[in-house]
């Protein structure tokens, strides 16, 4: 076992004043870029990508891992403050962190997130570290099948977010799944609902719908509600300045959730193209059905958000599981870090890391340096993001939209996705009006087409059999945990609380 | 979801320089009027006119790479007296930044570099143009493809892959439908005489995974993504697709060396606006002789495992109408396209 | 309003099952699940259900009790967002957001001239130096190029 020999030589490599500074600047920019809408870590990546041209390889690399690093702490903090999500692994952090937010509880918020993510990316490096080869098996156990097994454990969340009003919770995720069949179809080529435009080929984009829903659908309705005329017309007053750390009982009541999304997250993130998103979606669904305060999810229940934060940046650990040990990318931006080892003529493949030990090691051991910088910056910068919340609505909301509307244009530089955005944005008002569920929509947008995918392309390989299910172990695997998820948690958990408590109708 | 290979990033040795910001200009959208009436009495190309290179897709991609690789050798030998304006107007899998080239008809300085949504957007897609009316320079390259199959499978050669599936049909794995991943396979099946289910993916990387998960009997792909797992054992290559197997995948037959020539790969080559002047285009079929001369050029060719195939002028243009109906017809016989 | 809405998102519903229905296939040439196989269940679902929503709409139906003051704000935000989308695409990013700040704060944040001045340039300043010189990202370009 030479693991911490290999991981001191990587500090070795890392460590030095000019990497360090790139490291820095790195996290910096990413967390800047993280927090515009339409930035996530894959779009950041890309843009900053021809910056790193021309620098040595290992400085290169740590500062692109930094700007991964960056962007994932910093997508979440809009999530919290103005209810937009800039990417996909960020919706989740939506339902709980804006509720936060609104009841005053932003800087703690900020801050458990912050540290949430912290503890998500560290243990991912951790397990990285111990158990690379391990988890490589893992990531090539995945075929169709467990993708559309994985899809549908990802829309258990659905069933969460559809709540009461059952009929408008459902009716908005059917027209999620209903966007997410815009494109050409993957199976046969045959175009569905794109009327030969070529901007609708690649099908409708997550970002601006995204975007217009939450960002401006929110923006719309605080106005409707006349929020930028009451007081001092900030999102929310602060009752109480002190409270910016999370209290005692924040600290307490989610260091188990931590412990548990950090694992599930790596997990998730390990498989490739399964990613942060669905880990973040899996998290928050699996932390509310074994909560005991299951009902106070969705309503600013600190649990709902340290839950999918971990997930998530844990994930992006994970991710880098399948690129170094089989060159196979997992999500959007490991494809990024892969076209960067290819410039430099690096060939990613299972002998990578024998190699290439230097720049490997190095780069495992820059994650753990980058998460603590990240951690430092985040704390010393929460301060100035909350001062955001106490800038007037009327002056806040244009400038919302301003950031809104250039984030999405600058991803795809399409003008045709900026009014979509707007589109969402006006249709979102009226959702959150009549009691619909954005939330929904967006989920299924995102999930609709992959489990569609996966379940034609399954039934491809198996010539229409479901059979197919069963025969794969790692199929019948998911199989078991999605049933311990759905039917035994929530049963041992019900258990636990009638006998304490008087027992609550509905699940 | 369609299969954007222009989005996968390939690789280069570009350096900064080729960097150029994605921004696009303010004529993106318009067709200004004095590009109406060219007239070109001096000599071609005059160093006053700023040349206008459109890059129909993003920063990193395949087709931005190949262009900016051409920019640089461009500049390096000193072959082009102007400015070179290299500006990238990504959209509708290349539909926008064509469309813009396309709206410069006559214009001996408006130029791009295709690739293979060159053939296949407009078969997706209401776009204006079609590949036979630019005005071609020359094809530099194609984008091939290798047979692979897991390194555990009992399936060594190519041979044994045909005699295994004419036993049992096989399911093949590749990028996309409207593409070369699927165009290529079934006219490999149509000539050795095997059938197979085709299964489109969105990206490599899932195809890869699950062609390692055993869920795939084999899958087809471009070499240079999956070098590395071929250089370990985990995938075995069994045939490629091109004239010439490149040197990493030394020992591989190619389709045409068994017989089953299949003659379809993704153009990768320079065009002109429609009706330019017959001078721009010898000027620059001259030109681009010498460019794939230059030890630049074949270190990309080599870096990115393209096949160099070099056809010029009018034969490109027989060339790309060729692909376009070879494409058609395949895509028509399996309703993907009406 | 309500009731209009509810319209509105059922003839989209029934629109999207049409084509469904008219032009994608169910089950593809070989017998799988074809293009049309989802979309027909997801169209059926939708028109299904904003039916039965629609009609509970209908039944009990309440009287909009919003003040109009209420909605005054709402559209004219939407009305300034959606002038902002076309001087996107007239004048471009930078040009573009000065107008809209210009515009939406003198209406939004009356009376504080000198905070609006301010923020009217500043705010697209810093945008464009974030946006253009620190990420090389990309913003809007003019179709019509004013001179200056």
């Amino acid at each position: 076992m030479d693991i911490f020999g290999d991981l001191l030589m990587g500090l070795s490599v890392a460590i030095t004043p000019i990497n360090m500074l790139y490291l820095l600047a790195g996290a910096m920019v990413g967390m800047i870029v993280g927090v515009i809408p339409g930035f996530g870590p894959s779009a950041g990546l890309a843009i900053l990508l021809p910056v790193t041209f021309g620098m040595d390889p290992i400085s290169a690399i740590m500062m692109l891992a930094a700007i991964y690093y960056g962007a994932m702490y910093g997508g979440t903090i809009t999530s919290i403050l103005l209810n937009t999500p800039g990417e996909s692994a960020t919706v989740a952090s939506t339902f709980d962190g804006f509720p936060l937010a609104k009841k005053g509880r932003a800087g703690p918020a900020l801050v458990m997130q912050a540290v949430a993510s912290f503890v998500g990316g560290t243990v991912g490096v951790i397990l990285i570290t111990i158990l690379a080869p391990m988890f490589a098996q893992v990531s090539r156990s995945f075929g169709p099948p467990e993708y559309f097994l994985l899809a549908i454990m990802g829309m258990l969340t659905l069933v969460v977010m559809i709540g009461k009003e059952w009929k408008l919770g459902l009716i908005s995720a059917l027209i999620g799944f209903a966007l997410g069949t815009v494109g050409v179809d993957l199976e046969t080529g045959q175009g569905r609902y794109t009327f030969g435009s070529a901007e609708l080929i690649g099908g409708i984009y997550f970002i601006p719908i995204a975007i217009g829903l939450f960002g401006l659908g929110e923006l719309f309705f605080a106005f409707y509600q006349g929020l930028h005329k009451t007081g001092s017309g900030g999102i929310i007053q602060y009752e109480n300045e002190e409270r910016f750390w999370p209290t005692a009982q924040d600290w307490i009541s989610t260091r188990m959730t931590m412990a548990r999304h950090s694992v599930l997250g790596f997990v998730v993130g390990v498989i490739p193209g399964a990613g942060a998103t669905i880990a973040s979606l899996m998290a928050y669904s699996t932390e509310r059905s074994i909560s005991k305060n299951s009902e106070n999810f969705g309503k600013g229940e600190m649990a709902g958000l340290v839950a999918p934060e971990t997930a998530n940046n844990a994930a992006s650990s994970g991710a880098m599981i399948p690129l170094l040990t089989l060159g196979i990318p997992g999500s959007a931006s490991t494809a990024v870090l892969l076209a960067a080892f290819l410039l430099w003529g690096l060939r990613p493949g299972p002998l990578f890391m024998e190699q290439n030990p230097e720049l490997a090691w190095g780069l495992i051991a820059s994650m753990y340096l980058g998460n603590m910088a990240l951690l430092a910056i985040s704390i010393f910068a929460i301060p100035l993001f909350v001062q955001l919340i106490k800038v007037p609505y009327r002056v806040l909301g244009p400038t919302v939209v301003v950031i809104c509307t250039l984030g999405t244009f600058s991803v795809h530089a399409s003008f045709v996705e900026t009014y979509l955005m707007f589109a969402a944005g006006i249709i979102g008002f009226f959702m959150r009006l009549y009691g619909f569920s954005p939330a929904a929509l967006v989920l299924a947008l995102v999930l609709g087409p992959l489990a569609e995918e996966a379940l034609r392309q399954t039934l491809t390989i198996s010539r229409g059999s479901f059979m197919i299910f069963v025969e794969r172990s790692a199929s019948l695997w998911i199989i078991a945990i999605t049933i311990a998820l759905v039917v035994f948690l929530p049963l041992l958990n019900r258990f636990g609380k009638s006998a304490g408590q008087a027992e609550k109708a509905g699940g | 979801m369609q299969p954007k290979r222009e989005d996968k990033m390939t690789t280069t040795n570009e350096s900064q320089s080729g960097w150029v910001r994605a921004t696009a200009i303010a004529a993106a959208f318009a067709v200004p009027a004095a590009f109406a009436a060219p007239a070109i009495a001096q000599e071609y190309p005059s160093a006053d006119e700023t040349l206008d290179w459109t890059i129909a897709f993003g920063p990193g991609g395949g087709n931005d790479i190949m262009a900016r690789t051409i920019i640089e050798i461009l500049n390096t030998y000193d072959l082009y007296p102007g400015d070179i304006s290299a500006e990238n107007r990504a959209g509708g899998s290349g539909a926008v930044g064509w469309g813009y080239l396309y709206a410069q008809s006559g214009n001996p300085y408006g130029i791009s570099t295709t690739s293979g949504s060159f053939v296949t957007t407009p078969l997706q897609a209401d776009t204006p143009w079609q590949p036979e009316d630019f005005t071609p320079v020359a094809l530099l390259a194609t984008d091939d493809l290798v047979l692979v199959v897991n390194g555990s499978s009992e399936i060594e050669t190519v041979e044994e892959f045909i005699a295994a599936a004419q036993e049992r049909p096989m399911n093949i794995g590749g990028t996309g439908t409207v593409n070369v991943d699927f165009i290529v396979p079934t006219l490999f099946a149509q000539r050795a005489g095997f059938e197979f289910d085709y299964v489109s993916f969105n990206s490599m990387s899932e195809q890869t995974t699950a062609l390692l998960s055993d869920a795939l009997d084999a899958m087809v792909g471009n070499p240079g993504e999956i070098l590395g797992l071929i250089e370990s054992g985990e995938l075995r290559p069994l045939v490629f697709s091109g004239q010439n197997t490149p040197a990493a995948l030394e020992g591989v037959p190619t389709m045409a060396e068994l017989g089953y020539d299949i003659g379809v790969s993704m153009p990768r080559g320079l065009i002109l606006a429609p009706d330019a002047p017959a001078e721009a285009q010898e000027w620059w079929i001259n030109t681009m002789q010498q460019v794939v001369e230059t030890p630049e050029w074949d270190e990309y060719i080599a870096s990115n495992t393209l096949t160099p195939t070099v056809i010029y002028g009018e034969d490109f243009r027989t060339f790309l109408e060729n692909t376009k109906n070879g494409f058609e017809e395949v895509l028509r016989s399996v309703g993907a396209i009406d | 309003m309500r009731i209009a809405f509810l319209l509105v998102v059922l003839a989209g519903a029934v629109f999207y099952s049409y084509i469904a229905f008219v032009d994608l296939d169910f089950l593809t040439r070989r017998g799988r699940l074809g293009p049309g196989f989802f979309p027909r269940i997801v169209g059926v679902g939708m028109v299904l259900l904003m039916i039965w929503v629609t009609v509970d709409a209908l039944m009990k139906r309440e009287a909009d009790t919003s003040p109009a003051q209420k909605w005054a704000d709402v559209v004219t935000l939407m009305a300034l967002a959606i002038g902002y989308a076309v001087f996107l695409r007239l004048f471009g990013g930078f040009i573009a957001t000065v107008i809209y700040l210009g515009v939406a704060l003198s209406v939004l944040n009356r009376g504080r001239y000198v905070q609006n001045a301010i923020l009217t340039v500043a705010i697209p300043g810093g945008v464009y130096l974030l946006f253009d010189r620190l990420l090389n990202a990309n913003m809007p370009p003019a179709l019509i190029d004013l001179p200056f």
